[in-house]
């Protein structure tokens, strides 16, 4: 695992008991997740009473040492030896690398889901509307007398976080779900045999 | 429902007694085929030399006869009322059974032509699907999640546009569970009383 030289350089302040004491040291890991976890934090790292001791600059510089070197680690989904090798290297103490792995393990699953949430994508369909009507008669055409349905498929963008709408009319015919429910009936078994060969796809690739 | 046929209108059709029943046909015919494609001026040169009358006099024959076959499809108006209609006109017997006959065999087609032109909105033409596992990204490598492709065809005052979206199993099946609640929704008592009484 890879790590630029300003976080490496930030995780050695992290690493010096000079620096950081145990205390501090827990406190800024703590921090740190919760940082990346949670969108909105009432307080910040500078805030913090443990680490007011500390330079604020350094306070800074560690931080996000700290939460990009977490942030690599989920990201390539490195195991407990790879990430101890990484931080031996950065003379972390064993007690502090304990530490460490434990809250990333804690953390590791939350992280996943934030970090594949993010991405290029094709507009996601999160919801459907739907109007059934009745036409009577239009200008042209009299006695026309079909229902027909209007749906409104809602969709967002994770690129720039839009909603957008994909409005459409069609007859009873078209919305015999045919299409989607194959469809379903394909992913269904599918996900699941997805899910349980997680391990298989991973040791595949 | 009877057609109510302005002055204009019974003169531009009062043209029609005054030829053969082979050629009311023809025009018949031609009236039909410009109410397809659009109207070809040449062909009123053509048919008035031949009946040595001027062009205008046969474009007000078709263009009323025309007139006479979409009034009549867009108002879908039964064979008595469509008799009675043109009894007003004071044709032959024969005459009239011809007009009858044209309005009913071309009457559906007619229909299908004025639909196209009535507002619409993008309708409905195909679906098409995929089933990816997405294996990595940018942010996170090591993954394995479920994406469904959809290619969605629409079709707009004839343009097609395709839209291109994407979702998961879990949105699929409730996408699913709410078209069969509107699809359901057409069979209750409530629509079944409307979709049987109004005609």
């Amino acid at each position: 695992m890879e790590l630029s030289e300003f976080v490496q350089e930030g995780l050695q302040y992290l690493a010096d008991s000079g620096y950081f004491n145990d205390k501090a040291f827990a406190v800024m890991i703590e921090v740190a997740f919760r940082s990346l976890l949670l969108s909105s934090s009432d307080d910040t790292v500078l805030d913090n009473n443990e680490l007011k001791h500390i330079e604020q600059t350094v306070v800074k510089h560690c931080h996000s040492a700290v939460t990009t070197c977490i942030l690599e680690c989920v990201k390539q989904n490195a195991d407990r030896s790879t990430i101890c090798t990484c931080l031996e290297d950065i003379r972390f103490d064993p007690e502090r690398i304990d530490t460490f792995c434990s809250l990333y393990q804690k953390h590791k699953k939350d992280l996943e889901n934030v970090l594949s949430s993010i991405g290029r994508g094709l507009p996601h369909i999160n919801d459907a509307s739907w109007r059934l009507e009745y036409q009577i008669k239009n200008s042209h055409l009299h006695k026309v007398n079909q229902p027909s349905y209007l749906i409104t498929l809602s969709t967002e963008n994770s690129g720039s976080r839009s909603a957008e709408e994909v409005n459409f009319s069609c007859n009873m015919e078209q919305l015999q779900v045919r299409a989607l429910r194959l469809s379903w009936k394909e992913a269904s078994p599918a996900t699941n045999v997805l899910h349980d060969n997680k391990i298989t796809f991973i040791y595949f690739f | 429902m009877l057609l109510v046929l302005s002055d204009e209108h019974k003169e531009h059709l009062g043209f029609l007694p005054e030829v053969d029943s082979a050629v009311v046909g023809e025009f018949g015919r031609i009236a039909v085929e410009f109410l397809r494609k659009g109207s070809n001026p040449k062909i009123y040169e053509g048919a008035a030399r031949k009946l040595n009358v001027t062009a205008e006099i046969v474009q007000h024959g078709v263009e009323g006869l025309m007139y006479l076959l979409s009034e009549s499809s867009k108002l879908m108006i039964s064979e008595v009322d469509f008799q009675d209609s043109v009894l007003v006109l004071g044709f032959s017997e024969e005459l009239n059974k011809l007009l009858l006959q044209l309005y009913l065999e071309n009457r559906k087609e007619i229909r299908l032509i004025l639909s196209e032109l009535a507002p619409s909105m993008p309708h409905y033409h195909n679906l098409e699907w995929r089933l990816d596992a997405q294996l990595a990204s940018r942010a996170l490598r090591q993954q394995v999640k479920p994406v469904l492709n959809l290619k969605l065809q629409l079709d707009d005052n004839g343009t097609r546009r395709t839209h291109l979206l994407q979702t998961d199993p879990a949105t699929l099946l409730h996408l699913i569970q709410e078209l069969e609640r509107a699809l359901a929704e057409v069979k209750t008592n409530h629509c079944r009383r409307i979709l049987r009484n109004i005609k």
